[in-house]
């Protein structure tokens, strides 16, 4: 796609490149086309034709919809459209003005003349053709303002050019910037800001006493350097990415492998990535990283959201509800690709072209392409990048040796064909017995139970008294959960005969297994002699049932009674059961006696030995050395291959090779699924085959680029790569912008996820360009711009105006988006657990690992219950800093949402911020603050031997000041008649506490 | 009937002020602010669209597929044909797969009321309110699995990430009681249902509409309400004046740092606190009812411990609590009380996921549902809270007409039941029937969707479904998404 301009766009056809000439007859149409796009096509499309009616394509226009003819060539009288659009008052379009008289001429002087429609051309909303908006405009270069003036005060004010661009806008609005911060404050907000930790009274003491000019400098420069730096940004990516360690939906299940990306991103931020590495890494790091972990552990990006464990692991992709699942599940995906690293909200267009912004049903379609090979699954990997080239050296060579041997085998089956072709038919036929059954029907299977001791029964009736001479039991086969051969069949049970069929009088008991648990037999039958005793009902009861899955069950395939003569007499008898699962074609009682069972593969495999065997005497001795080097080059690299380190899982955005109803695209080497358009979002309702791409309007569509006959990841190669393009005026913009946001509470462009048309306008578009330029062509670096931004003066101010500038400058800006002060910081949740715990002592700064679990988990196995208000708040492995924390959807962690932590089954580009009696009630009561206040209590008695001293270091330490008479006489008052841990409780309840100057 | 005392035409900000300085209020009130950049709230509603019918919703919400054939949906071919091979006139895509035969009722049902609508008699009770109550016979939901189903009938959206309908009445209609919730979630007393608390979290709405969860036998039933018990050194004189000082010195904090509202608005978030601690402890002690309200609910006093197993005596006596606690906090100003019936979807089941046996499940909770359903239904008109007050009965779908083979029935999305009362809904009515079989909607072209119940429920409580809306990521959203009828025929 190119980059249409305004004039072009109105005769270029939408999508093809380039323009046409231009015919007089299609000059009438394209003034018609023009009205229409902007004020029909949007109820009168393809997708969505209010009354019948699509005005979008020439054969669609002139069919006409539910009322008639809409447009009848040359027949302007006849032509029901200009009924509806007639004067003033006209019922269509039913919103906003009519048509003008004008605009109606011409749509009637365009019937009148034939109503010609160019061949092909097809009409598309308005603002799909329409990129003029602000953030799909390349990035502009952008030279800060000279600020001239006689006060020294402004002249000398800025410290770099974000404050040249910040000061020119407040001087063009006749204000003022506040006045700068003084040191205390500013080492609080920018431990705050930097690290998310409160820094020490002997770190404030000794910043502010620091008079070297480059103090600050090298502040900033340490808290960058510190580790916790990468702790407190990875929360802000986390919550844009919905990071969650559990599934969420239905049944919520732990996701155990989740936090090595949770580390990945830890790591890469203190490492100062840059942006595209970071950006690709996440999308296809296999592909552009293959051999370093972060490669791997990237991807947990594609699989960071919730995930539909009911909708995949019970429901199978062919089903309508297992396909709507995989939808929303690849929708998730791109929805939080795109917003992420973009800012658009691509989503609207899943049911039909996005309402706003220039993205089609087919942009959003191309990029599910992108993804479709992929599931949310553990991914296996080599933590270290050696071992895992060893690995795969190792599996190179296996495949290598293995391929040897099948040259060399062919080359003699090809030798000794006719001496092959009957053992080959024997295998073939004992295949064919053995899975080659054509009936699907498995057998028998009793009502699931819950508990393994129920007593389940199936007989068969042979229709008269026979003498039995031999019972044959045959398992079933179903993959469900995995349990594949002997699917079933029960662990204890006994066979009992009898002429009364339910069993109550003269039973003879000639099977008894139910003093032991029988092993498994997989797929061999299982045969009882009995001694001729004849009997017409033949019973099977189950007395110890078989487990399937948290519950247990009874299945048989067949059931065979054999006579004197070795006849069968239960082929096809009367079956009845206790009770039974009626699901054709897979399981019903009648299923027991129906002659469809499958015979185990021993037989195969035993003609496939003997096989072997001829091709191997076929052979020469060199052949045959050949063949056996081969051989133990496999085994020695097998050998090697399992005394290697055992790989690492992370829970990424995979290729799965599953079973049951949850294959993948493994099974199919990771080719991925086919991906239509689908009508109305409806996965009923499929239509074009869609190819991988990217979004058009971003007009670099020359940039994403694939070879024929690519493999999947190449898919993602290509959309990182477009993504990081150097052309693309989003990524950049966002980034940058997201960055600034968790400086200054808001951003430049106020809605971070939302650059489209129904988001903000940046209220520095300058600023905006400028850094997000500047970032790009400097390495990328976010510690660099870290660096540049909180260096500057306008981040440097104080929080408060002064009165006089306060009351003009609300008057004029009351959002302060001019940044006339700097905006005073709310602690976050996270911000507020670390400093408490910090302050009380209690704080463990290890990194990484798995997530600590401040509840305690019940029913774990079928729906786990996740209750904190269970867990014990003095459990010290739960005291590490809260991005550790393990993150359940379902249940949220209730200290940490009170206090607006970012949802994890939505992706939070900016925090609501409330304060509600609920809140209060958490900082109060909760099990964290009412026990860390009692430690740090006991913390400042120990260092401590006066109450005094106690409180003004307490209070110090909290809020990184002394206390004012007031403040010092009103806590003491409270510690002499209550206890020093009630004055604690109060200090962290404190507003100053919870709010950064 | 009666109205919200405002007049149309009045703004949302004299509305609220008028209100008191409830939740809303302290939003709205940080929202003008200048610091409140961060805050959110910016959108909250204008006044209500047009003359409210009703003021507050209590929902009953039935969690792992309650069987509308078996309950509420008479289907007389079902008797005729019980036991005959179904025959769907196509073919069936069901969760589990694998479908029986046709299965009758597992109840006999009976006609009730000037209506004579037939009712099942495991939900009997319920007979002497049915010319109050209204019946959609044909709602149609998107897919048979419990979380999207669930999510879809709770917040509108088959996906996790949207508000629940209580946080949309909740930042419609504000606040009119300062110590309480506006929106209160009484779970099963055994656990949460599917999908846990995405059924009614504020997700992108400003926080102070997400449901509360409400425990009323917990030492804290509202989460963090009193200290920690390990918060020993906590008592009732350090508490007066740990909040004495803490209001002292805040309020100082706030005037040392004009123009931030949010600093004022934290000092009386702590006062509003105080009054809650208070507050919610009466709600919930239902001690002082009077012994035939009591009785009316089925709340027992003598059985100290309930049998392992489940019992109808039980389900009456925690389903009633749950509805007698309901009838409380609405009486005190709360807007929606979702309550629900049933934990999630294990073994043995103890939610109404009757896959195995519809009677030997459905029984004890549906006995539990109607005797405590009925019990408020009456209590609130005894009072004169109907009038103004809708009670709506929901699930995530419902049963299929077969069996599964053995006793129980597989989920049928297709078509179900909801029922609405009160609060400005016709009595005795029917609005939507099902097939012969109760398998889809009579008119297949014309169901009935969450979305209609929606527009109607915001539409009896003043409000027009496409104008109640958040922006949110640059799309104004709404509880119906962009679908949505108001169902006329229920409106009385």
């Amino acid at each position: 796609m190119i980059l249409i301009t305004a004039v072009c766009s109105a005769v270029c056809p939408e999508r093809t490149a380039g323009c046409q000439a231009v015919s007089d007859s299609d000059e009438g149409f394209e003034a018609v086309a023009r009205i229409l796009e902007a004020r029909c096509i949007s109820c009168h499309n393809v997708n969505n034709a209010k009354n019948g009616l699509a005005l979008d394509s020439r054969q669609r226009a002139l069919k006409g919809g539910k009322s008639g003819e809409a447009i009848i060539a040359s027949d302007s009288n006849n032509s029901l459209l200009l009924d509806y659009i007639a004067g003033p008052d006209a019922e269509m379009p039913p919103s906003g003005e009519s048509l003008t008289k004008e605009q109606f001429n011409t749509i009637e002087l365009w019937i009148a003349n034939g109503a010609a429609w160019p061949q092909g051309r097809t009409l598309a909303e308005d603002h799909l053709n329409d990129n003029s908006w602000w953030s799909f405009q390349p990035l502009k270069k952008c030279i800060p303002p000279t600020i001239v003036s006689e006060s020294p005060r402004i002249a000398d004010w800025c410290n770099n050019e974000i404050d040249q661009f910040v000061l020119d806008r407040l001087l063009a609005n006749g204000l003022m910037p506040a006045p700068n911060a003084d040191r205390a404050t500013l080492i609080r907000r920018l431990y705050f800001d930097l690290i998310g930790l409160p820094p020490t009274p002997a770190a404030i003491e000794s910043f502010v006493r620091d008079s070297e000019p480059d103090a600050y400098e090298r502040l900033v420069d340490e808290l960058l350097a510190s580790e916790r730096y990468g702790e407190r940004w990875a929360r802000h990516w986390l919550d844009v990415v919905h990071y969650g360690d559990t599934h969420g939906y239905d049944k919520d299940k732990p996701r155990s492998n989740a936090w090595p990306y949770r580390d990945y991103v830890i790591r890469s931020l203190n490492e100062d990535k840059s942006w595209s590495q970071f950006v690709q890494e996440q999308i296809a790091g296999d592909s552009l990283y293959p051999n370093e972990r972060d490669g791997i552990e990237a991807l947990g990006f594609i699989a960071a959201g919730p995930w539909d464990f009911v909708g995949h692991a019970e429901v199978s992709e062919d089903k309508i509800d297992g396909k709507i699942a995989r939808h929303l599940d690849r929708d998730d995906m791109v929805r939080t690709t795109i917003k992420s690293f973009m800012g658009l909200t691509i989503g609207c267009a899943q049911c039909h072209d996005h309402k706003f912004d220039p993205i089609t049903q087919a942009d959003y379609y191309q990029l599910h392409a992108v993804f479709a090979a992929l599931d949310r699954a553990d991914k296996p990997y080599d933590l270290n990048p050696e071992t895992g080239l060893l690995r795969r050296g190792l599996q190179l060579a296996i495949a290598n040796a293995k391929e040897k041997k099948a040259d060399l085998k062919s080359l003699i089956e090809n030798k000794i064909k006719n001496q092959l072709t009957k053992i080959d038919a024997a295998i073939e036929d004992a295949k064919a017995k053995s899975v080659g059954t054509s009936s699907p029907a498995f057998g028998y299977h009793s009502q699931i139970d819950a508990r393994q001791d129920a007593p389940k029964w199936v007989q068969v009736d042979l229709g008269k008294a026979i003498p039995v001479r031999q019972i044959v039991l045959r398992p079933c086969k179903d993959d469900f959960n995995n349990i594949g051969e002997g699917f079933g069949f029960p662990v204890r049970f006994k066979i009992e005969l009898s002429n009364d069929s339910d069993f109550e009088k003269a039973i003879q008991l000639v099977v008894d297994e139910t003093g032991n648990d029988f092993a498994n037999p997989g797929l061999d039958p299982v045969s009882f002699s009995v001694s001729g005793e004849a009997a017409r009902f033949v019973r099977v009861i189950a007395t110890k049932l078989a487990p399937r899955k948290d519950d247990y069950i009874f299945a048989l395939a067949e059931l065979e009674v054999l006579g004197e003569k070795g006849t069968n007499h239960a082929a096809l008898a009367e079956v009845t059961a206790l009770d039974s699962i009626e699901a054709a074609p897979r399981w019903s009682r009648n299923y027991l006696t129906d002659g469809q069972f499958i015979e185990s593969l021993a037989q195969v495999e035993k003609l496939q030995d003997q096989r072997q065997q001829l091709i191997l005497d076929a052979m020469t001795e060199e052949q045959r050395a050949e063949w056996k080097a081969s051989d133990s080059r496999v085994l020695a690299a097998e050998k090697k291959l399992a005394a290697l380190p055992p790989q690492a899982k992370v829970y990424a955005g995979t290729i799965h090779t599953g079973s049951g109803t949850f294959l993948g695209t493994g099974h199919v080497n990771g080719q991925p699924r086919p991906i239509h358009l689908l009508h109305r979002g409806d996965v009923r309702q499929p239509a074009d085959l869609m190819l991988p791409s990217a979004i058009s309007v971003v007009g670099l569509d020359k940039h994403f680029e694939l070879e024929a006959g690519h493999d999947e990841s190449q898919r993602r190669a290509a959309l990182a790569k477009w993504l990081t393009d150097s052309e693309n005026p989003l990524t950049w913009r966002n980034v940058v912008n997201r960055t600034w946001q968790y400086h200054f509470g808001t951003g430049i462009v106020d809605t971070p996820d939302d650059f489209g048309r129904m988001g903000g306008q940046p209220s520095h578009p300058e600023l905006l360009d400028f850094l997000a330029m500047r970032f790009r062509d400097r390495g990328q670096s976010l510690k660099s711009l870290h660096r540049m931004i909180v260096t500057s003066a306008t981040w440097r101010q104080a929080s408060s105006a002064q009165a006089s500038v306060e009351m003009q400058a609300r008057e004029l800006d009351s959002g302060n988006r001019l940044l006339w002060k700097m905006p005073r910081r709310k602690l976050e949740a996270e911000a507020v657990r670390d400093s408490v715990l910090q302050i009380s002592g209690k704080l463990d700064l290890s990194m990484y690992g798995p997530g600590f679990r401040d509840f305690v988990l019940k029913h774990p196995e079928h729906s786990p219950h996740y209750e904190y208000h269970l867990h014990d708040p003095d459990d010290p492995a739960t005291h590490r800093r809260s991005i550790y924390r393990f993150v359940v959807r379902s249940q949220l962690q209730p200290f940490m949402t009170s206090l607006d932590c970012a949802d994890p089954s939505i992706q939070v580009g900016r925090r609501n911020q409330s304060l509600t009696p609920l809140q209060s009630l958490t900082m109060l009561n909760s099990g964290l603050m009412v026990t860390m206040a009692e430690h740090f209590a006991v913390k400042l008695a120990k260092r401590h031997d006066e109450l005094d001293v106690q409180i003004r270091n307490g209070f110090a330490e909290a809020i990184g000041r002394s206390p004012t008479v007031a403040e010092f006489q009103a806590i003491r008052d409270v510690a002499q008649n209550h206890g020093l841990a009630n004055a604690c409780r109060l200090i962290f309840n404190l507003n100053e506490f919870s709010f950064v100057d | 009937m009666k109205h919200l005392a405002q007049p149309p035409g009045l703004s949302r900000r004299d509305l609220l002020r008028s209100c008191g300085q409830g939740f809303g209020a302290l939003a709205l009130s940080a929202m003008l602010a200048s610091d409140s950049s961060g805050l959110e709230g910016q959108s909250i509603a204008t006044k209500p669209h047009h003359r409210p019918k009703a003021k507050r919703v209590i929902q009953l919400f039935m969690a792992g597929g309650a069987s509308h054939i078996d309950l509420f949906d008479f289907k007389e071919a079902l008797i005729k044909n019980d036991g005959k091979p179904a025959d769907f006139g196509e073919k069936v895509e069901a969760f589990q797969g694998g479908l029986g035969p046709w299965k009758r009722p597992v109840w006999e049902f009976k006609p009730y009321g000037h209506s004579g609508k037939m009712l099942s008699d495991i939900v009997a009770p319920l007979g002497a309110c049915v010319d109050d109550m209204a019946f959609v016979h044909n709602l149609t939901g998107k897919t048979g699995v419990h979380s999207q189903g669930t999510l879809l009938q709770t917040t509108g959206f088959n996906l996790p990430g949207f508000p629940g309908v209580g946080c949309w009445v909740s930042y419609g209609l504000g606040s009119v009681n300062d110590n309480l919730p506006t929106f209160v979630v009484l779970p099963d007393h055994r656990g949460l249902a599917s999908n846990g608390a995405k059924n009614w979290d504020a997700a992108f709405l400003p926080s102070q509409h997400s449901g509360t969860i409400i425990h009323p036998a917990r030492r804290n039933p509202i989460h963090d309400l009193q200290p920690h018990e390990k918060g020993r050194y906590i008592t009732d004189a350090s508490e007066s004046d740990v909040r004495s000082v803490l209001s002292q010195l805040n309020r100082q904090h706030s005037l040392d740092r004009v123009g931030d509202a949010r600093l004022d608005a934290r000092v009386r978030s702590y006062e509003l606190a105080a009054r809650m601690q208070l507050a919610a402890p009466e709600v919930l002690d239902i001690s002082n009812e009077p012994d035939y309200i009591l009785d009316a609910y089925g709340i027992n006093r003598s059985v100290k411990e309930w049998p392992k197993e489940i019992n109808a005596r039980e389900e009456i006596h925690h389903f009633g609590s749950r509805c007698l606690v309901a009838r409380r906090l609405i009486e005190r100003g709360v807007r929606f009380v979702q309550v629900f019936s049933g934990n999630d979807n294990g073994f043995p089941r103890r939610n109404w996921d009757s896959h195995e046996d519809v009677g030997r499940d459905h029984g004890p909770l549906a006995t539990g549902m109607a005797h405590g359903a009925a019990a408020l239904i009456k209590d609130l008109k005894q009072r004169g809270l109907l009038d103004d007050t809708i009670v709506l009965w929901t699930t995530e779908f419902g049963r299929l007409p077969s069996t599964q083979g053995g006793k129980g029935r597989d989920h049928n999305p297709f078509v179900f039941t909801n029922w609405m009362c009160g609060g400005g809904v016709k009595g005795g009515v029917t609005a939507g029937e099902s097939d012969l079989w109760g398998y889809k909607p009579l008119d297949r072209d014309n169901p009935t969707q969450v979305y209609d119940i929606h527009a109607t429920l915001l539409h009896l409580l003043g409000f027009d479904h496409k104008r109640l809306t958040f922006r949110h990521n640059g799309i104004d959203r709404r509880l119906t998404d962009v679908h949505g009828h108001v169902i006329h025929n229920l409106i009385s």
